[in-house]
Order: structure tokens, then C-alpha cells, then sequence
């Protein structure tokens, strides 16, 4: 609110013109008062943005203000927001990074004092500045990518390739040597850890051995790499930096039985060599792109788009409440995992370091809200949504087709049944048996298709005394029950479903049992399923009765306890309305035109009796009886006893019989009905293309300008075409992929560089931006970058680059001088050791053992979705032990695998770009008492006494397994009196037994597997 | 993509070994040990050292009720509620929606009167919590962004309520070590997991070894503790062939830090698996303490259980000790009945009063800081007037701490009549950490990570120490 005073103040413009010279007040304004205002306010209060409604680069908008009020007033140095925020007087500090020195507030508080005279040949705001800064662009970076001069080296004949002549190059500027060769057993136990995550065989390094051909070890490289267990391991590579995780991460953590689909796709990718670029382009736009490719791999392309749909989630619904969220963790993740550049600070400032603004950020986000998202499900809607078919449309519609027919059969057989069914036992007709009541036992609660929780019973003292619908009876139900949620319930066979031109008809007779104390109301409820949709409410209290107009209880009229009424409705889908009738014979009361519950499906198959009714608290006991739900309308109470056909003699065998056909067909149908007509993924669409607002300070409901969407400003800033039908993925693969984007291939090329050495070459591997560590070895990156995109972005051949490289092959002991001359080893002169990770200790411990199961593994057992009712009460948790390999194994986001967790796998939370191993005393625990680690030794000491030979073999036989290596004699002689003093420890003096064998060859196992020999990797 | 083999990433990976100490030392000593080992071993993440400044708290017991409690009904005294009740109001928020409510007023279901010498307002809840009042300082102008349970349960102990961030005891590991590396340095006694599991003791972007250790009550509060050997002693004789191939090889990688850690966390384990279980073990206590704490009355033995051990924990130089009442499901979240109330306050009262009572006679309460809080507050009104229940109410609520550099008697903040808003003194829940870090000499602000280009802080980029309540 802009208080009158700044409203009628007239400012006093000065009389500066061009010619005249400048009074001293605008000298005090330029020299003092200006570059303030343009250096520490007009970013967030300027031409581009005007945080809280304040902009400051003219004197009307700073009289104007912001949301707070004036920003200045002339003449009053006390007043306005401007100098209360730079003097931190009041609850806004500012600027918000650091306090204004006192010098500028003074300047400040002199100028309003003053007058506030603002140059009026300047009061238009300064010109827009590129929003990037020339030194921002001059970033390594952002520079494209070209290939250098290889360089020349002293030492002609140790480089086996380019690689080696960039590294040693180097070495040789430092004075240091590169390492000796590794030799062949380290070198093969360090490329098959490497490759496929697992040990080699004592086969393998049999073989290897024995191979004194100079290509040798590229022979080893070519196995690997054809191995299926190479993408089981550069797969997890991937699928640390995708974030991947089998849940959704809300706080009921849904599972998601589709998610191993992209997990798998990857693992394939990387197997079948994909190049990176067709590989980012189908994560980002493979459903688009779908369209154009093969047939046989639709379900590949749209499985692909995975990697938008896999992050962590927020939402309870498939309703944009909380989207922006789930898009923060896309935009974040796909610039930290493609670009390496962290996108999040934009959402709700332009960046702090990195050149990427506020609208960059929603130019982004424009594209991913124009997508529909697969919907995993959530506290609020407890199912999967919006899972795109792995089949084009036109099979989806076929498939939809048969499966509808299908059941539209069945249906029809089983309502024809019913009907049989209804016309032999009297439910089927106005004026039969009471809906089978009455052959229910006195004294019981009522069974069979009734379904009764709480005091209910079958009663005499129930039965109706009106006869307009059935036959006077012998007995009724009282419900006894007081409590909300319980009651009775009957499930009418068939239910009746909105068919044009035809209403649907219900009767009831009731009454609240006298006396009683109770005030509450029961309810009755009709709809399909117990709260599938709700057609109407009726609530009655001992003295009233109501119904639900729309979502509004109105009371209809009054009631007397013990006096029996009839309710009757007639329900009309197309119109959405039902009209009724409730009263005695001769007090009836009629309502009409009231709205069903909004939303019904115009389904009715089941009627509840209740107490969630108009009035909370306990509900009165009451009777029911004469229900009946049919097309036709029901006679009016008062009208007499309809006529009723007698019974065919056999008519209880007919109905058994009847009763196991519709049991066999109905469970036919739900077999059908719970068959996917076709399979889906959990996965991205298009949806309907927009452009967003940017959202001021990251709230969506603080809305700023439009942004149309676009990519990076840094990196091009193209717009999505105006033509184009969709969300702008598309383009947005091409952006991300394009050769003349200066990042993604250097960032992945790095990370491949990583993944052989454990530290890239840019030891941020997500963080190639100005924060980021600059290149240890920039032209050597650059290399490998475009010599892989000359590839046709092949990564295995990049690996064979490396790994074949010199370089690659060093020992990983240096020398003293080495040590102490690169003690972290940043020029590459020795091979850096390094832990096995979690997934490669787990694994290689199996397949030592000989337990692993090297196949992929079925879905992971999630209980069926019919049964999902997590909520963050009560959310998903499951730990699913598997002998599969570690990259199969089921992850949640907000329960973490306790072993995964434990040794340090990626957090799915975030996009993870190096696992930090630690080493910690719970780690020694696992792997001194766990019943895996326990489980394992003894398989492997069970698989090693199987082979022939004596103790002294087996000795050899367990080294090389664990280490790929055998040790000294003396060594081998200690490990044998070790199995020899444990198992005498066990036999006590007594002639061992087979067990106590196992368990003492299980032990030296144990211990193998616990020594660094193994942990270690060199 | 694994394995970083420079000594900064080495700093972050070794936490093992490096001298631990023994118990009996330490339970003499434990602040001489921290003053010895302030600058720790520059290879081992967890080593003791001192924060920006000299410290009030050595460690922190940080109690926490799920499920969000009633402010008005426990801390949070509002005559005008009593007064009021049965009014209609117009409220500005519901079930976190802006906009224009006509609510009733709901007086507390509890009485309150005034403890100890301060005269602090308690309600009937929790009777013995009123008789170390004088102790205690009282937050009654809480507030924070999220009536969501999973939101603000991440809120309270990670600062951030909307992405996955390291937990206030992870930070404080990070930044002060522990001094008893036979344990880990953050614990969780929790019978059940609370909303959002287990990333609310996640270590997230920390490194890993300060996360969380989940204890669960029971028969194997820690898991893998028990060794699994035919017979005990014969992984004596494991670890010492483990121990000589582990020299070996040593020998063949000489220099390597992260070898020689390794080798020395098998020696930590095995200690851990003698010092651990005797932690748990309250055998050793007396009658009177075991009373105490109500370990021998059904409603409060688990509590009971959980607040002891914890001052077992304390005393073995644990530095960050979180204990969760209850979890998920079956908690404070009264929006039916608030009758559930006096059910869990009598499960945890006496405990927590026990605790208090226990940390100050042994000397323990003044470098002890004990902290209580639960997620948000209850509305003091309702849609239905007289309905039996309360919904989330994240405006306005209770917490208390105690203890190490607290001012004991006072309460701080107050809301206004109705317990609807903060009326003075707020306190966010950036302010709380800010003042859990600064009670351990930590400036909140000096305290940062650098993750994604960013450096990283507990409280964000906002948080004042409450400096009123700071004795």
C-alpha cells in the first residue's frame, strides 16, 4: 500500500538538461548514489527482475516501491524501505549477500535527504547487459571442443599411444618417470574388477598366462568388454548418476515394478555399445523419437525416457501440487549428470557462479511441465498413473479393444446368470424374497453376500411391517453397531450401471430403535464399492433425516425413533440428479433435483450401512429391511403387497449350481481384468506443450514473467521452434547432443576416464562449471573428446583407448620420489589403487563362493498392486536378499539397502557423480559376523575341498581365487597351521567330522575375503 | 567412478582405528581426551577437534516426538483459550491452504499449573517434567514452513523439508568428531522408524561415516555385534592371521593410509564388540536407577530404556544421541482423539524427567545438552466445535532444551492468546540447530560443505541463535 503522502508528493524534477552543467546533487547521485544502485540492487530490482515488486533504476519506480511499501520518500531519510533494508533496521536486510559499507548508506540517506534528485536525461533504465559476462564465456568449459597437437616426448619408446604421450609428456615437464608395468596377474585382477565388477577366474588367469602374444592383453580387453557383465557394471556407473532407484521416494515411498525396465535398458545399452549420443538423446525424447524407430524397438526408445521419470518424488497425486519439486530434481539432475552443470541455484536466483539465470531455469521447465510424467503412486491416489505403453498407440487401442470385449463378455454372462439367479431365489424381482433375508438365521449377524461389522443381527423384531415391495417377512437386520465405520453391507448381484434413457430405483424400509440416547446418524450409502464412487449419501438421526445435495448434507424432514419409514430414490446419471420420497403411508415428504456425489461413475452394486452420517458421534441402533436396487421404479409405500410367484422345487439345487458358474466366471474376470492389456514403462510422454512464469524466489505462487522455452542461454539459448507440436524434448536431446556443445561428451569422456582410474581428469565430475576443478590434464580431455565423437561417440572404444594405453598398465607402486614429488598422483605417473566398492565386494565375494547367480533376475517381488496402501504412516519398506549381482538388488530412496548403505552406494536420492568410500568399524563388523559373510565362506570353503589335492593346494587354490594371486611357500604354510589349529580347536582331540573341515577352511576364507588383498584392487 | 586416491577425498574415507581409547580413561576423562586430540589425526574424519569456539555442550541428547504435539495442551499455557472455548474464529490457514476459515476455539484437554521455582506452566501431561522445570528452558514460539509429518520431520533434522540433506547429528559429527571411536558418533535409539526413515539420520552428501547408526531396542540393538564364530575365541585367531596378511601386504603398498586403516578398523570392531553390547547392558545399574527411569513399569520401559542407555551412551562419549518416541504410525498425530496424548506422555515423562535428573546428579547435565521437539504443533481450533481431535499446526509450537549452556527456569517466545501465531521471541527450526551448533562452539555459518558447487550449511542461509535462553 503506498501511503497518500508519496501519491500526492510532487517530486521536484531538476532543470539538468544536456547543456547545462551538472548541479552538485546529480555529481552526489552519479559518483555516490548510481553505482550503488547499479552494482549491489538492479540485479534483483532492475529491468530483468524486480524481486518483491521493487525496482530501483529510476527515481519513480523507488518513490513507487515494492510490495512492502515506498521505496524512498524524498526529503525523509527515515523512512521507505530501501534505506531501512541497507541500514538492517527493520525485518529486510539488504543487500543479502554482504551489509552496504557505511560510506554508501550514508551517500544514500544524504541523496534522499537531499531530495532524492535523480538526472532526468537518465531516468530511463540502463541498457540491458548481456546477462553473461565476456569472462564467464572465456571458461574452459564452455571453449569447443578441438582436438590438440599430440605432443611430443623425450622418452620415444615407453608411449604405446596418444594417451601415453599427453601423460608423459607431462611426467617428463615434472622430471618423474612413469611407473613400470603392472604385472600380468595385478593387471588382469585390476581390468576385470574394472570391467565387470567381478574377480577373474583361476581359469582366466591361467589362460592369461599362458598367452605370451604380444596383443595378449587386448585379447582380455575384447573378452570383457563382450562380456554381459560389462553393462551390469558401467551400467551402475550410469545408474549412479541417474539417480536410480526402485521407489518413488515420497514419504510412502511407493514402489515402482516398472522402474528395473530402465534399469535394465541401460545395462543393455552399455552392452550392445549404443553411442552416448543416441543414448542421451533416447533418455531425454525416446518416446518421440519411438515414432521413427524400429518396431522391434519402440519399447527400448520409450523405456529410455526413464532416466526423466526415475528421480525422487514428492507429490501424493497425479496433480501438479508439488511438481515443481520433482522438476527441481530433473532440471538439477540432467545438468549435473549430461552438462555438468548445476542448474538448482537458478530456480530460485539467477546463479551465484554459474551463468544460468532465473529464466534459463524455467525455460527448462517449460519443457519438462508440457510432459506428462508417470505417476508412481502416492498417499492420496494409492495407484500407478499415467505409465506410458511400450506399444505404439494404434496396438495400445487394439489391445484396449480386446481386453474391453473381452470383459464385456464375461459381463454379460454373468449378469445373464444373475439373472437366473434373481428370478430362482426372489432377488431379481420387485416382490421377491427380500433380497434372500429372508432365509438368513435368526439371532445372527447377516452373512452370505451381507457383510456385517459390529452388534448386527437378524432379527424378528426387525421385520418391516410394510408389505409395498415384499411380502411381509419374518425378519430384518438390526444394526447394532454405534461406531463411524462400521455396519452392514450388501453387495447387489448384478449391480446396476448407467445405460441411456434408464434411471436406477432403490427402496429401503427403517427405522432407529426406541429409546435411545444416541444423537449421532447412520448413513446409508449407494455406489460402487465400498468408496470406488459414491452415487448418494442418506443420513438419518433419531430424529431427522438428510441427504447429500452434491457435497452438502441438507435435512429433509423430521423423524420419530421406533417409528418405521420408507426411503425411496430414483437416481438419474444423465442428469446427475436424484429426487426421492420418505415417510409412512400417509407422511410422505418428496425431494427432487438433487445433485449426485460429483464425480460418480453412474455405477451401483453396493449399499452400506454406516455411521459416518451427518452428525458425528455414536449413531442409534436401527432396523432395515426390504432393500431392493432396480431399473424399474418400486411401488409407492401404501400400495399393496405385490404378487409373488412360488418357487420351482428345485430351485436350491439350480442355485448352486448357479453360484459356482458365476464364482468360475467371475474369477475369470478378474484374472482378465488384472492382465495388462499391454506392458508399460515407468517413463515420460508429451503432454500439452506451455510455457511457464518464472517462479519468484522458487514459489510456484509467486509468479513472475513468461519465459518460452528454450536451452541454456550459455550454451546457445535456441529457442523451441514456434511451429513445433510438442514439449520441446526433442530439440532439447538435439541441444544436449549436438557436436558443437562444448560439455556432454567432455563430461562423459571424463567420467570414463574416472570410472578406469577413480578420479577423472576433472576431479568434479559433475562440475565442469566455473566452481568446478579446472582439467588436471585439459588437452589431453580434449583429445579423448573428440576423437570419441569422431567414434561415432563408441564407448567401448574409448575403453580399449585406455585401457590399452600405457598408462593405463602401470604398476601401481611408485617409488619413493615419485610419492613424494605427486604424493596424489594428479599426473598419472603410477596407477592409483583403489577400494572395491560395495556392489564389486558383495559380487565378487558371491562369485568366489560360487553362489552368485549370473543371470538377470525376475521383477522384484513388490506385493501386488491391488493390496498398495502405504501411506507415510505406514510406507513401503522391503529388503529383498537376492544371489543376483548387486546392481539387480531392489534400492529404496527413504529406507537405503542396509549393505548397499553401509559401504557406501550411491545415495538414489541425488545424482551421485563419485561414491565417497569410507572406512568404518560397523564395515569390519558386517564382515567379521554377518550371516552373508558367514554363508559365503562356507560355500567357498565346501567348492574348494571338492577339488582334488591336499591342504597345501587348497591353500593355493583359496589365494588365488580371493587375491588372483599365490604367496610365498611360508605364506601357504601359515594358512594351512591355521585351518589346522582351528579345526583342532573345534575337534578337540577327536577325528574332525566333514562340518568342522568346512568350518575351518571357512574361517581362512573369511579371513581372505576380509584382508586388503581383496578390498583393494591395485 | 569409485575410489579417490587423494588425501583430501583420504581425509573424508578413513574413520576407522587411530587410537582408541579405553573406556575407563574416557568415562574419567572425557573432555582432557577431547583437549588432547583437538587437532585428531589429519587422516581420520571422526578424531575430536574443537569447534570455532569454546564450547557450553560437549554432546547432545536430542529427543524427538513423532507425530506433532499439542502445544496448548503440554507447554503452551492459554487461559484465554480456557476462556474462549466454543468461539468462533476466522483462522487464515487450514489444513495448509490459505485463505478464510470460520473455526472454533478448542480449549486445552488438559490442565496446567505452575512447577518449581520459576514457575513455568506444565500441563497435567507431564507431571514429572514439571519437577526439573528449573532446568529446563521453554521455545513457545516454534514455527516452521511445513504442516506436511514428512516434510517438517526432515525440516526438524535437516533444515531442509524439501531435499534430501545431512541430518543435525551428521553435521555435528562432521564437524566435532567423537571421542570414542569404539562407537559410532551419531546414534538413533528408535523403536520405529519416524516419517521419511531413515534419511532424517542420513549423512547424505557427508560422508558416509556420519550418518546415522539406527539402534532398534531389543535383543541386538546393533547389528553383526555378536561374533559368529563355533567359538569365541577363534576369531581371535582370525583376526590375527588377518592381521599378519594384512602386513603383508602393507609391506608390498607401503605408505598408504587408507591400508593402514582398514587394518586398524578390524581392531576397532573387535573392540566394539566388547564395549558395545556392555553399553547396552543394565545390569550394572542400581535398583534405584532402573526405578528411576521406570524400566520396571510397562508404560515406560521402552522410553525408560531408550533415555538410560542413552546416558550410558553420553557417558562413553557418543557426541550426538537422538531419541525417537514413537514412529510412523500410532503417534502424536491426534486428529481423531487427543485422548492418545496422555497415552504417550506418560510413556515418555517420567524418562525424559529421569534423564535430567540422572545427567545433573552425576555431573553429566552441564556439558549435557538435552534438546525435545517434535515436528509441529496441533491447531487450537477445530472445523466442528467440540470435536475430540486437533490438525497439524505448523504456525505455532512447543519445544524445550536443557542442559549444556542453557539458561534453565525461563520460557521463551509466546504466542498470542489463542496459541494460533507467534506473538514474540520466534524461533524457527534453523534457529534451533543454530543454537544446538552454537552450544557447541560451532558458528552455524562457519560450518559449511562444499556439494554441486555450493557450499552447504545446516541452517541453510538463514538461522539466528536464540541467545536469550544461552545461560
Amino acid at each position: 500500500m503506498v501511503p497518500l503522502v508519496a501519491l500526492l508528493f510532487h517530486p521536484v524534477l531538476p532543470s539538468a538538461s544536456a547543456v547545462d552543467p551538472p548541479t552538485e546533487a546529480e555529481t552526489v547521485f552519479e559518483k555516490e548514489v548510481r553505482p550503488v544502485l547499479v552494482q549491489h540492487c538492479q540485479r534483483c530490482h532492475g529491468p530483468r527482475k524486480q524481486e518483491s515488486g521493487l525496482r530501483v533504476d529510476s527515481r519513480e519506480a523507488m518513490l513507487k516501491g515494492g510490495v512492502s511499501g515506498p521505496g524512498i520518500v524524498p526529503g525523509k531519510p527515515d523512512q521507505g524501505t530501501i534505506l531501512a533494508a541497507v541500514h538492517h533496521r527493520g525485518d529486510i536486510a539488504m543487500p543479502p549477500d554482504e551489509k552496504l559499507a557505511d560510506r554508501q548508506i550514508a551517500a544514500l540517506a544524504k541523496w534522499v535527504a537531499a531530495g532524492a534528485v535523480w538526472p532526468q536525461a537518465n531516468t530511463a533504465p540502463a541498457a540491458t547487459q548481456d546477462s553473461i559476462a565476456a569472462s564467464t564465456r572465456k571458461h574452459w568449459a564452455f571453449q569447443p571442443v578441438q582436438a590438440p597437437a599430440v605432443p611430443k616426448t623425450q622418452n620415444s619408446t615407453w608411449p604405446a599411444s596418444d594417451i601415453d604421450r599427453f601423460i608423459l609428456a607431462r611426467l617428463e615437464t615434472a622430471k618423474l618417470p612413469p611407473a613400470p608395468p603392472a604385472d600380468k596377474r595385478t593387471l588382469l585382477r585390476r581390468v576385470t574388477f574394472d570391467l565387470t565388477g567381478l574377480p577373474p577366474t583361476p581359469a582366466e588367469i591361467a589362460a592369461f598366462l599362458a598367452d605370451t602374444s604380444p596383443d595378449a592383453f587386448a585379447k582380455v580387453v575384447d573378452r570383457l568388454l563382450a562380456s554381459p557383465h560389462y553393462g551390469e557394471r558401467w551400467g551402475r556407473h550410469w545408474l549412479d548418476v541417474a539417480r536410480y532407484a526402485d521407489t518413488a521416494g515420497d514419504g510412502a515411498d511407493y514402489p515402482v515394478r516398472e522402474a528395473y525396465k530402465y534399469r535394465d535398458w541401460v545395462i543393455t545399452a552399455f552392452n550392445k555399445d549404443l553411442p552416448y549420443d543416441q543414448f542421451i538423446r533416447q533418455q531425454i525424447a525416446g518416446d518421440i523419437l519411438a515414432k521413427n524407430a524400429p518396431a522391434d524397438q519402440y519399447d527400448d526408445y520409450v523405456t529410455a525416457t526413464g532416466f526423466l521419470a526415475i528421480g525422487k518424488r514428492y507429490g501424493y497425486s497425479p496433480k501438479p501440487d508439488y511438481q515443481y519439486l520433482d522438476f527441481a530434481d530433473v532440471i538439477e539432475s540432467v545438468g549435473r549428470s549430461l552438462l555438468g552443470l548445476s542448474l538448482g541455484c537458478a530456480r530460485c536466483h539467477d546463479h551465484k557462479y554459474e551463468p544460468v539465470s532465473i529464466e534459463d531455469y524455467y525455460a527448462l521447465y517449460g519443457i519438462f511441465q508440457s510432459t506428462q510424467w508417470a505417476f508412481p503412486g502416492g498417499e492420496e491416489h494409492k495407484r500407478p498413473a499415467h505409465f506410458p505403453p511400450l506399444v505404439p498407440p494404434a496396438e495400445v487401442a487394439r489391445l484396449e479393444q480386446v481386453k474391453a470385449q473381452e470383459l464385456a463378455q464375461l459381463d454379460s454372462e454373468i449378469a445373464k446368470l444373475n439373472r437366473e439367479r434373481g428370478q430362482l431365489d426372489g432377488t431379481g424381482r420387485v416382490g421377491g424374497l427380500d433380497l434372500g433375508l429372508e432365509n438368513q438365521p435368526l439371532g445372527k449377524p447377516p452373512a452370505g453376500v451381507w457383510l456385517s461389522a459390529g452388534p448386527n443381527a437378524v432379527l424378528a423384531e426387525a421385520q418391516s411391517p410394510f408389505a409395498h415391495v415384499h411380502p411381509t417377512g419374518t425378519r430384518g437386520v438390526r444394526v447394532g453397531s454405534s461406531a463411524a465405520n462400521n455396519g452392514v453391507r450388501y453387495v447387489f448381484r448384478p449391480g446396476l450401471r448407467a445405460v441411456a434413457g434408464q434411471k436406477m430405483h432403490f427402496t429401503i424400509d427403517f427405522r432407529t430403535v426406541a429409546p435411545t440416547d444416541k444423537t449421532g446418524a447412520y448413513r446409508f450409502y449407494l455406489g460402487q464399492g465400498v468408496i470406488a464412487s459414491t452415487a448418494v449419501d442418506c443420513s438419518v438421526t433419531p430424529t431427522e433425516f438428510a441427504i447429500k445435495n452434491g457435497s452438502k448434507w441438507e435435512v429433509i424432514r423430521k423423524l420419530t425413533p421406533g417409528t418405521w419409514y420408507t426411503l425411496q430414490l430414483t437416481i438419474d446419471h444423465a442428469t446427475k440428479t436424484f429426487s426421492g420420497q420418505v415417510g409412512t403411508a400417509n407422511d410422505r415428504t418428496t425431494f427432487e433435483n438433487k445433485s449426485v456425489f460429483p464425480g460418480w461413475n453412474g455405477v451401483i452394486d453396493t449399499f452400506i450401512c454406516d455411521g459416518n452420517g451427518h452428525v458425528a458421534g455414536p449413531a442409534a441402533t436401527r432396523d432395515l429391511d426390504n432393500l431392493g436396487l432396480s431399473e424399474t421404479a418400486f411401488p409407492a409405500v401404501g400400495s399393496t403387497t405385490p404378487a409373488v410367484a412360488p418357487l420351482p422345487a428345485d430351485a436350491q439345487a439350480r442355485i448352486q449350481k448357479l453360484d459356482a458358474e458365476i464364482t468360475a466366471i467371475t474369477k475369470r474376470r478378474a484374472d482378465v481384468q488384472a492382465r495388462v492389456a499391454y506392458p508399460v514403462a515407468y517413463a515420460v510422454s508429451e503432454g500439452k506443450p506451455m510455457n511457464v512464469r518464472v517462479q519468484l524466489r522458487g514459489e510456484p505462487d509467486r509468479l513472475g514473467a513468461e519465459v518460452p522455452r528454450r536451452f541454456l542461454s550459455v550454451l546457445g539459448g535456441d529457442p523451441v521452434p514456434a511451429n513445433e507440436p510438442g514439449s520441446g524434448r526433442l530439440q532439447l536431446a538435439e541441444w544436449i547432443t549436438r557436436p558443437t556443445n562444448p560439455l556432454t561428451a567432455r563430461v562423459f569422456v571424463n567420467r570414463v576416464w574416472q570410472g578406469h582410474f577413480g578420479r577423472g581428469l576433472v576431479a568434479t565430475a559433475s562440475d565442469f562449471g566455473l566452481r568446478g576443478s579446472p582439467p588436471s590434464h585439459p588437452e589431453l580431455l580434449d583429445h579423448l573428446t573428440a576423437r570419441f565423437m569422431a567414434s561415432g561417440w563408441s564407448t567401448k572404444s574409448l575403453h580399449r583407448w585406455i585401457l590399452l594405453s600405457n598408462v593405463y598398465q602401470q604398476s601401481s607402486l611408485a617409488d619413493e620420489a615419485g610419492r613424494a614429488a605427486d604424493p596424489e598422483n594428479i599426473l598419472w605417473g603410477r596407477f592409483p589403487r583403489q577400494p572395491l566398492d560395495a556392489e564389486s565386494i558383495r559380487d565378487g565375494m558371491l562369485a568366489i563362493s560360487g553362489l552368485l547367480d549370473r543371470t538377470p533376475p525376475q521383477e522384484h517381488p513388490f506385493p501386488p498392486v491391488e493390496t498398495w496402501a502405504f501411506t507415510i504412516h505406514r510406507p513401503f519398506h522391503a529388503v529383498y536378499e537376492s544371489n543376483h549381482r548387486g546392481v539387480y538388488l531392489m534400492r529404496q530412496r527413504n529406507s537405503r539397502h542396509p549393505f548397499l548403505s553401509q559401504f557406501d552406494a550411491a545415495d538414489p536420492n541425488l545424482s551421485v557423480a563419485e561414491r565417497k568410500p569410507t572406512i568404518t568399524p560397523k564395515q569390519s563388523l558386517y564382515l567379521m559376523n554377518s550371516p552373508f559373510m558367514h554363508t559365503q565362506s562356507t560355500a567357498f570353503a565346501q567348492a574348494l575341498l571338492q577339488q582334488p589335492g591336499d591342504a597345501q593346494a587348497h591353500a593355493r587354490a583359496a589365494f588365488e581365487q580371493v587375491h588372483g594371486r599365490v604367496p610365498d611357500d611360508s605364506t601357504i604354510a601359515e594358512a594351512v597351521t591355521f585351518v589346522e589349529t582351528y579345526q583342532n580347536q573345534l575337534t578337540q582331540g577327536k577325528p574332525p567330522t566333514p562340518a568342522q573341515t568346512v568350518a575351518a577352511w571357512a574361517a581362512l576364507g573369511r579371513v581372505l575375503f576380509m584382508s586388503n588383498g581383496f578390498l583393494y584392487v591395485d | 567412478m569409485f575410489s579417490p586416491s587423494s588425501r583430501r577425498q583420504f581425509l573424508q574415507r578413513a574413520s576407522g582405528g587411530f587410537g582408541a581409547i579405553a573406556l575407563a580413561g574416557l568415562l574419567a576423562d572425557t573432555q582432557a581426551a577431547e583437549v588432547r586430540q583437538a587437532a585428531g589425526s589429519p587422516t581420520d574424519p571422526l578424531a575430536p577437534r574443537p569447534g570455532h569456539f569454546p564450547a557450553k555442550a560437549d554432546r547432545v541428547i536430542f529427543l524427538f516426538s513423532t507425530g506433532g504435539v499439542s502445544h496448548v495442551d503440554t507447554f503452551d499455557y492459554k487461559p484465554r483459550l480456557v476462556a474462549d472455548h466454543g468461539k468462533k474464529i476466522s483462522a487464515t490457514r487450514w489444513l495448509n491452504k490459505p485463505g478464510k476459515f470460520e473455526r472454533f476455539l478448542i480449549r486445552p484437554h488438559w490442565k496446567f499449573q505452575p512447577y518449581g521455582q520459576s514457575g513455568t506452566p506444565v500441563s497435567e501431561l507431564f507431571p514429572h517434567l514439571g519437577g526439573v522445570i528449573d532446568d529446563v528452558a521453554v521455545l513457545n514460539a516454534m514455527y516452521c514452513e511445513s504442516d506436511g509429518h514428512d516434510k517438517a520431520t526432515l525440516a526438524a533434522h535437516t533444515g531442509s523439508a524439501q531435499f534430501a540433506r545431512p541430518s543435525a547429528g551428521a553435521w555435528v559429527s562432521y564437524g566435532l568428531g567423537t571421542v570414542n571411536r569404539n562407537l559410532p558418533s551419531f546414534m538413533v535409539l528408535a523403536p520405529h522408524a519416524p516419517y521419511a526413515a531413515g534419511q532424517t539420520w542420513g549423512s547424505d552428501f557427508l560422508p558416509a561415516c556420519h550418518q546415522g547408526t539406527h539402534v532398534i531396542p531389543g535383543a541386538e540393538p546393533l547389528p553383526n555385534l555378536r561374533p559368529r564364530t563355533p567359538q569365541p575365541g577363534l576369531q581371535r585367531m582370525e583376526l590375527d592371521l588377518l592381521a599378519r596378511l594384512n602386513q603383508d601386504h602393507l609391506r608390498q603398498h607401503p605408505a598408504d593410509q587408507a591400508l593402514d586403516a582398514r587394518i586398524r578398523s578390524f581392531e576397532t570392531a573387535f573392540g566394539m564388540q566388547r564395549e558395545a553390547p556392555e553399553a547396552f547392558d543394565l545390569s550394572q545399574e542400581t535398583e534405584e536407577t532402573l526405578n528411576l527411569y521406570g524400566i520396571n513399569r510397562k508404560t515406560t520401559t521402552g522410553f525408560g530404556w531408550q533415555c538410560l542407555v542413552a546416558r550410558r551412551l553420553a557417558e562413553r562419549g557418543v557426541r550426538f544421541l537422538e531419541l525417537i518416541d514413537v514412529g510412523s504410525s500410532n503417534n502424536w498425530d491426534s486428529h481423531g482423539n487427543m485422548a492418545d496424548h496422555a497415552r504417550l506422555a506418560k510413556a515418555i515423562d517420567l524418562p525424559i524427567a529421569a534423564l535430567l535428573t540422572d545427567l545433573k546428579r552425576r555431573g553429566m547435565l552441564e556439558r549435557t545438552l538435552v534438546v525435545w521437539t517434535t515436528e509441529f504443533g496441533r491447531t487450537p481450533f477445530h472445523q466442528q466445535a467440540d470435536h475430540a481431535g486437533r490438525e497439524h499446526h505448523n504456525l505455532c509450537f512447543s519445544s524445550w532444551m536443557a542442559g549444556g549452556g542453557v539458561k534453565g527456569g525461563v520460557v521463551h517466545g509466546m504466542s498470542d492468546e489463542h496459541g494460533i501465531f507467534p506473538a514474540d521471541g520466534k524461533v524457527h527450526t534453523h534457529d534451533l540447530h543454530a543454537t544446538i551448533l552454537h552450544l557447541l562452539g560451532i558458528d552455524h555459518e562457519r560450518l559449511t560443505y562444499r556439494h554441486a558447487g555450493r557450499d552447504y550449511r545446516l541452517t541453510d542461509v538463514a538461522g539466528e541463535v536464540v541467545r536469550p535462553i544461552l545461560a
